[in-house]
C-alpha cells in the first residue's frame, strides 16, 4: 500500500511538473495557433536566473524569484518581438521554425554565457519533507502540486470571468472579428507572450531544486508538457493539467511494475493510445471539417 | 609611404625569422602532436589537458630535453565532437616532423579517429577507457589511464572484501558507459562468487528516481554499485535515496567524485565511495604533480591534466630509452615502460598498450574527498 501510494505522490508531483510547463504552450496556442517550442526554455531561463541571482549574487529568495519573474515578463515580450510579431502574417510553419530557431539560440546562449556544467539551486523551504506513514511528502513537490492547482483555477477564473479573458478569447477564436469588434489584436497576443513567459519561469524557479539547472533541462520537460497538452487536448487548460498528471502517473508506475529503461516510452505509449482512440483530446471538442 | 614601411617591417620579420630558422636547424625541437577541444561543450576538460601537457613538455625541456633536442606541443582544436577530431588529427598528421600524438579522454572520440591512426602508424597516447580501443589489434593506441574493466573490478573488489558486502544492486545508465560498466561489475561480481539481488537500468535524464530507489528497496541490498552517466541524474537519485530512507554503502564510478557531483548532490553523497584514477594522495608522484599544477596555474587538478602530463613524459622516457624517433623504435620503448611512477598510478606497460592496471578509492568523507587505497591489479 506504501509502495502504491508513494508511487502516486510521485507521479501526481512530476505530472504537475508537465501541467505547468503545458499550460503555457495551451495559452499561447491559443492565442496565435502556433506552438511555441522555445516554451521550455522559458522554464530553463527562470532557472538560470535564479541561480544568478540567489547564489551568485546572494540576493534572498524571495526577491530572486520576484525579479526571476518580472525578467521573464520583460523576456515575453522581447520574444513576441522578435519571434512572432515580423511574421505574424505569415501561415504557422514559419512562426513554429522561427520557436524552434529561438529556442536553439537559447540554449547555446546560455551554454557561452554560463557553461555546461549543471547548477543547484535550495529548495524553497529548509525541510526536505514530510513522512506520512511510509509515504514521503517531499515539500518541493507539495509547493509544486499546490502551485499548479492554483494556477489552474487562476486561469480558469482569468479566460472565463474577466473581461480581458475575453478578449484573449475573442482573439484566439477570430483574429479579424476581434480586430473589428476594437480589440486590439497585437496588445493581447502581447499579453498572452508576457503571461506565458511568465508562467514557464515559475515552472523553471519551482524544479530547478529538483531536476538542477542546466542548459537542457528546458527542452526535456517541454517534450513531455507537450505530449501531455496533446493527451488533453491541445488549447484547453484544464486539459493541459489532466493530460499532465495522467502522464506523470502512467510513467512512474509503468517504470515501478513494467520497466524503468522503458519509463519515457510508456509516456508516449499512452500519448500514441489517446491520438489512436480519441485525436481531439480527452477534453477537445470534435472539429468537423466545414463542407 | 604607410605601405612601404609595412613592406620594410615584413622583409625585416622575414629576415629575422629566416636567421632564427637557421639558427635553430642545429636542434630542432621534437614535435609532439595534440588534439584537444579548445571551443564546445567539453571545451574546459581541454584546457586541463593541454596545461597537463605543457607542464610536462617544460620540465622536460628545462632540463635540457630529450637526445639534446627540445620538445614541442603543436596542439589543434578537435571542437569537442568526432568529425572535429577527424579533421583535428588529419591537420597535424600532416607534419611529417611529429613523433607521436596525444589523443582525446572521450573513447568515442578515439574510435572515431582510429583508422586514421592506423594510416598515420605513428604512436598516438590517448586518456578514453573503454576496454575495447586497445583490443581491436590497433598497434599505435596507448593508454594513459586505467581502462573500465579494471574500475568494475576495483569496485567489486573493495566492496565484497574490503566492505565485507554481499547483497549488491547495481543500478546503471543504459547508454554505452553505463551498460559497458554493469557488464563487467556484474562479471567481477560473480567471478567472486556474488550473485546481484538486483540489477537496474535507467535511461539517462530522468526526471525521477522513485521506481529505481524502491526497487533498491525491496531488493534488501546492502550495497550499491553505480555506473551513472549524468551528474544530475545521480544527485537526484542520491537525494530521493536518502528521502525514502535506503541506506546502503555505496561504490560509484568517477562520476560519484566529480566537482560538479558533490555540489549538485551535497549531503546526499555523504559517506559514498568511488573509484578514481587521479587522487593527489594516492602517491607522492601524484603529490608533486598536483603542487606543480596549483604552481603552474593557480587551480586544481584533476583527472583531465594528470594523464596528459603523465603520457608527454613517458612518450620522452621512452624516445630517450630507445634513442630514436622512429616510430615503430618508440612504439617499442614505450611497451617496454615497466615501473614509472606517474601522477595517475605506476605504470607498466602490457602488449596491447594498456599502461595502468588498477584504480584509487575514495571516500566522500562530509563532502572533502578522502583517499582510501589504491587497488592494482596484475592481469
Amino acid at each position: 500500500m506504501g509502495f502504491n501510494l508513494q508511487l502516486l505522490f510521485t507521479g501526481i508531483g512530476v505530472g504537475s511538473i508537465y501541467a505547468l510547463v503545458a499550460l503555457g504552450f495551451v495559452l499561447i496556442y491559443r492565442a496565435t495557433n502556433v506552438v511555441n517550442f522555445a516554451q521550455g526554455d522559458f522554464a530553463m531561463l527562470g532557472a538560470f536566473s535564479m541561480v544568478v541571482l540567489a547564489i551568485d549574487f546572494g540576493l534572498p529568495y524571495w526577491l530572486s524569484i520576484i525579479l526571476t519573474l518580472a525578467a521573464l515578463a520583460a523576456f515575453g515580450a522581447i520574444f513576441n518581438l522578435a519571434v512572432y510579431y515580423p511574421l505574424r502574417n505569415r501561415s504557422f510553419l514559419p512562426v513554429i521554425i522561427s520557436t524552434i530557431g529561438a529556442s536553439i539560440l537559447l540554449e547555446n546562449g546560455v551554454l557561452a554565457a554560463y557553461g555546461p556544467r549543471p547548477q543547484s539551486l535550495p529548495t524553497v523551504f529548509s525541510g526536505q519533507g514530510i513522512t506520512i506513514g511510509s509515504v514521503f511528502l517531499d515539500s518541493q513537490y507539495l509547493l509544486i502540486i499546490g502551485v499548479a492547482a492554483a494556477m489552474v483555477a487562476f486561469q480558469f477564473l482569468l479566460f472565463e470571468r474577466t473581461f480581458i479573458g475575453k478578449k484573449l478569447q475573442a482573439v484566439s477564436q477570430d483574429k479579424e472579428m476581434a480586430s473589428l469588434l476594437g480589440i486590439s489584436v497585437g496588445t493581447m497576443i502581447m499579453v498572452t507572450f508576457i503571461y506565458s513567459a511568465t508562467l514557464g519561469g515559475l515552472a523553471g524557479v519551482l524544479v530547478a531544486p529538483i531536476l538542477f539547472v542546466s542548459v537542457g533541462m528546458g527542452s526535456s520537460i517541454a517534450l513531455k508538457a507537450f505530449a501531455a497538452s496533446i493527451i488533453g487536448g491541445f488549447g484547453e487548460v484544464t486539459g493541459a493539467i489532466i493530460g499532465g498528471l495522467i502522464l506523470g502517473v502512467i510513467e512512474t508506475f509503468g517504470a515501478a511494475y513494467i520497466s524503468v529503461p522503458y519509463k519515457d516510452a510508456f509516456a508516449f505509449l499512452g500519448l500514441f493510445i489517446v491520438l489512436l482512440f480519441r485525436p481531439q483530446g480527452l477534453l477537445g471538442e470534435r472539429v468537423a471539417e466545414k463542407a | 609611404m604607410l605601405r612601404n614601411a609595412f613592406g620594410m617591417v615584413v622583409s625585416l620579420a622575414a629576415i629575422a625569422l629566416t636567421a632564427v630558422g637557421a639558427a635553430a636547424h642545429a636542434a630542432d625541437p621534437i614535435k609532439i602532436g595534440m588534439v584537444a577541444p579548445s571551443t564546445g561543450p567539453v571545451a574546459e576538460s581541454g584546457k586541463f589537458q593541454t596545461e597537463g601537457a605543457m607542464l610536462a613538455v617544460d620540465e622536460i625541456n628545462k632540463a635540457g630535453g630529450v637526445l639534446g633536442r627540445q620538445l614541442q606541443l603543436v596542439i589543434e582544436d578537435d571542437q569537442s565532437t568526432n568529425p572535429g577530431v577527424i579533421l583535428a588529427f588529419s591537420k597535424v598528421a600532416g607534419d611529417k616532423d611529429i613523433v607521436a600524438f596525444l589523443g582525446p579522454i572521450r573513447s568515442t572520440q578515439v574510435h572515431a579517429m582510429a583508422p586514421d591512426v592506423l594510416k598515420v602508424a605513428k604512436p598516438v597516447l590517448i586518456g578514453g577507457t573503454d576496454p575495447s580501443l586497445t583490443h581491436m589489434g590497433n598497434p599505435w593506441l596507448f593508454r594513459f589511464r586505467p581502462n573500465d574493466s579494471y574500475s568494475a573490478r576495483v569496485i567489486a573488489d573493495f566492496g565484497v572484501n574490503t566492505l565485507g558486502k554481499k547483497k549488491w544492486a547495481v543500478v546503471h545508465a543504459t547508454d554505452a558507459f553505463g551498460t559497458a560498466g554493469m557488464t563487467s561489475l556484474v562479471a567481477s561480481l560473480k567471478s567472486m562468487g556474488v550473485e546481484p539481488v538486483l540489477v537496474q537500468g535507467y535511461t539517462s535524464n530522468s526526471q525521477d528516481f522513485t521506481p529505481v530507489v524502491l526497487a533498491v528497496k525491496q531488493s534488501g541490498a546492502d550495497i550499491l554499485g553505480t555506473y551513472m552517466t549524468n551528474e544530475p541524474d545521480q544527485g537526484i537519485f542520491a537525494k530521493q535515496l536518502q528521502q525514502l530512507g535506503v541506506k546502503p554503502a555505496w561504490v560509484g564510478s568517477p562520476t560519484t567524485v566529480t566537482t560538479t557531483a558533490l555540489k549538485l548532490a551535497g549531503a546526499a553523497l555523504y559517506g559514498s565511495y568511488a573509484v578514481v584514477d587521479f587522487n593527489r594522495d594516492s602517491s607522492p608522484a601524484a603529490k608533486e604533480f598536483a603542487a606543480k599544477y596549483e604552481a603552474a596555474y593557480k587551480t586544481t587538478p584533476d583527472i583531465f591534466g594528470s594523464w596528459a602530463y603523465d603520457a608527454v613524459h613517458v612518450l620522452a622516457l621512452a624516445i630517450a630509452n630507445g634513442k630514436s624517433l622512429e616510430p615503430e623504435k618508440v612504439r617499442q620503448a614505450i611497451l617496454a615502460v615497466q615501473g614509472y611512477q606517474g601522477a595517475e598510478g605506476v605504470y607498466n606497460f602490457d602488449k596491447n598498450g594498456d599502461g595502468l592496471h588498477g584504480y584509487n578509492i575514495v571516500k566522500n568523507n562530509d563532502g572533502t574527498i578522502v583517499f582510501e587505497k589504491h587497488i592494482d591489479f596484475k592481469d
